[in-house]
């Protein structure tokens, strides 16, 4: 009794330490946005300090140099979803009902495309962009996203086709429903909740991309990720202002993490893994 | 199924992939015409001459590409590696079944959830020489910090980088790995607990194989990441001091996108182009073997 007392301890112990390791950075840099300049690098690194608001102020409400850019991420992340739902829908929907001879060699290609370095496409999609005179244009970042958003859906949704019987769509075969019908009233209905968290998913993953705008953004169509970088290429780095962008950067992925709790799993592996 | 069915079936499939297929046809060949071709941004709009393999030779001679790949293949091994046995032993502490691992499980995965380039943010503020958290702390336990701090000391650049993944990605495994766990039966662990099997051997022999399907996937996931690892090495060190923590992607952006070299760059996308799909194919079918589609 005494043994697994002292075992319960040791283990308790252990996951405060580890929660301190993975949580305290972000606490402290949530500590960062509402100090004082003058206490952002005090040495010794000091704990109590009189919060300020000043910095969100400063960036998203007067003059809200980073206000714009909160708009921009929302109008590219949300475009890319919208964008990319019937293109994916449809091909997980076929991957996951019909038998088909290049099934395996499709969806390890979706797949390859989610693990290629995108830095190799930067490049072209520069020049292709500037050629096309869409460069800085939202168009142009939700398009080249559709290298992401649809291979990940592609591989969620079809997770997620699978998990609605075919009885019930063979059934509403046999009730005189034609495939149309029971495509739109049975199979899209059920699938509804994985629709959603493969688009929120599809929604994270575009919210933290910096890599395309930071080349196919200007400054009006910069998304909030650049607008933390931007603080850094100024002189005299201003770290309250880029900690007061990078929480409000944080904010959603976090709360759509908390909501999904049981599908993170599945999200992060491409539904490779159920969890 | 009839002939018609079959070709249906693809029909519903091509829309993504004809769209894909453009966006991924596009930059390969433009990047192999580009390869051949004398090509700087900053002296001509458009490419001038045939170089013929010129481009391809000055990757490895007036860019850091060796030492890129060196960096590289030590940050994908060392962190998948470290990722992966720090993973599973959260996972091991979060499957004790004790009261209150909801809440840390939800909160541990918290570092995944931010875009890498904030986390660099966060590491760079804590790296700061002076007042930076992690610095006090390594000052704290007599740890020889380099006089250019961290981040500006070619002996620690890459691990500073190394750690803010490290920091980023273990929730990851442990969180996947967690779930891996819970799959296997109770009737199991008891069986060889009557069988009075010992800690590492239920390890060895009933936790490992259960969760080895799984593994070998995030581990896949996570190497390639790692791989193309970008945005932390753009934040923490730009690939410095020097060229000491440059990535084969960093590399590859300031060729073409600082130095607007277009040629050099070019042909080396091919050549990383040409890594990435030998690896991913030697993984995928790892990972994939015996897979139910």
């Amino acid at each position: 009794m005494r043994r697994s007392t002292s075992r319960k301890f040791l283990i308790y112990a252990a996951l405060v330490l580890t929660m301190l390791f993975f949580l305290g950075p972000i606490v402290w840099f949530w500590e960062l946005s509402l100090r004082s300049p003058s206490s952002a690098f005090a040495s010794p690194p000091r704990l109590l300090f009189k919060p300020t608001l000043d910095a969100f102020r400063y960036t998203f409400v007067n003059p809200g140099a980073n206000a714009p850019q909160l708009v921009s991420s929302l109008i590219v992340s949300t475009g890319a979803i919208l964008l990319n739902l019937p293109f994916s829908a449809s091909a997980a929907y076929a991957l996951s009902r019909f038998r088909m001879r290049a099934k395996a060699f499709l969806m390890m290609w979706y797949i390859s495309l989610l693990m290629a370095p995108p830095v190799v496409f930067l490049i072209p999609y520069f020049v292709l962009m500037s050629r096309l005179r869409l460069r800085g244009t939202y168009l142009s970042m939700i398009v080249i996203s559709q290298t992401i958003t649809i291979p990940l859906s592609v591989w969620l949704l079809k997770s997620f086709f699978d998990e609605v019987p075919v009885d019930i769509e063979e059934a509403a075969f046999v009730d005189g429903a034609s495939f149309l019908q029971s495509l739109t009233l049975i199979t899209l209905p059920l699938s509804l909740p994985g629709i959603i968290v493969t688009s929120m998913f599809a929604f994270v993953f575009t919210w933290n991309n910096a890599i395309f705008p930071l080349v196919l953004s200007n400054q009006k169509t910069a998304t909030l990720p650049i607008g933390t970088l931007n603080y850094f290429a100024t002189t005299g780095v201003t770290w309250n202002y880029i900690a007061a962008t990078a929480v409000v950067t944080m904010l959603p992925p976090m709360l759509v993490f908390l909501l999904l709790g049981r599908y993170i799993v599945r999200g992060l592996t491409f539904g490779a893994v159920k969890g | 199924m009839t002939p018609s069915r079959r070709v249906a079936s693809y029909l519903w499939v091509l829309p993504s992939v004809a769209v894909l297929f453009a966006l991924v046809i596009y930059p390969l060949l433009f990047s192999l015409s580009s390869s051949f071709r004398l090509w700087n941004l900053q002296t001509s709009p458009k490419p001038l001459g045939f170089v013929g393999l010129g481009n391809y030779k000055q990757v490895l001679q007036t860019t850091p590409f060796l030492s890129a790949l060196r960096n590289t293949l030590v940050l994908s091994f060392l962190g998948t590696f470290i990722e992966f046995w720090f993973g599973i032993g959260i996972a091991l502490l979060l499957n004790s079944g004790l009261k209150g691992t909801r809440v840390f499980r939800s909160l541990l995965i918290m570092p995944t959830t931010i875009a890498p380039i904030v986390a660099g943010f966060l590491f760079r503020y804590m790296y700061y020489e002076r007042g930076g958290l992690i610095t006090w702390l390594l000052q704290a336990v007599h740890f020889p910090i380099p006089p250019q701090g961290v981040l500006g000391s070619s002996q620690t650049a890459l691990a500073a980088i190394a750690l803010a993944d490290i920091w980023q990605w273990t929730p990851f495994f442990a969180i996947v790995l967690y779930a891996s766990l819970l799959a296997i039966p109770d009737d199991v662990l008891e069986a060889a607990v009557v069988d009075g099997a010992s800690g590492i051997a239920m390890f060895l022999w009933v936790t490992l194989p259960t969760i080895a399907r799984t593994a070998v996937i995030v581990i896949m996931i996570r190497f390639m990441q790692l791989f193309n690892m970008f945005d932390l090495v753009l934040v923490l060190t730009h690939g410095g001091p020097g060229t000491a923590s440059r990535t084969l992607s960093f590399n590859l952006y300031q060729s073409g996108l600082v130095d607007y070299n277009i040629g050099v760059a070019a042909a080396m996308t091919w050549l990383i182009v040409l890594i990435v799909t030998v690896l991913i194919n030697v993984y995928a079918r790892i990972a994939f073997r015996n897979w139910e589609w």
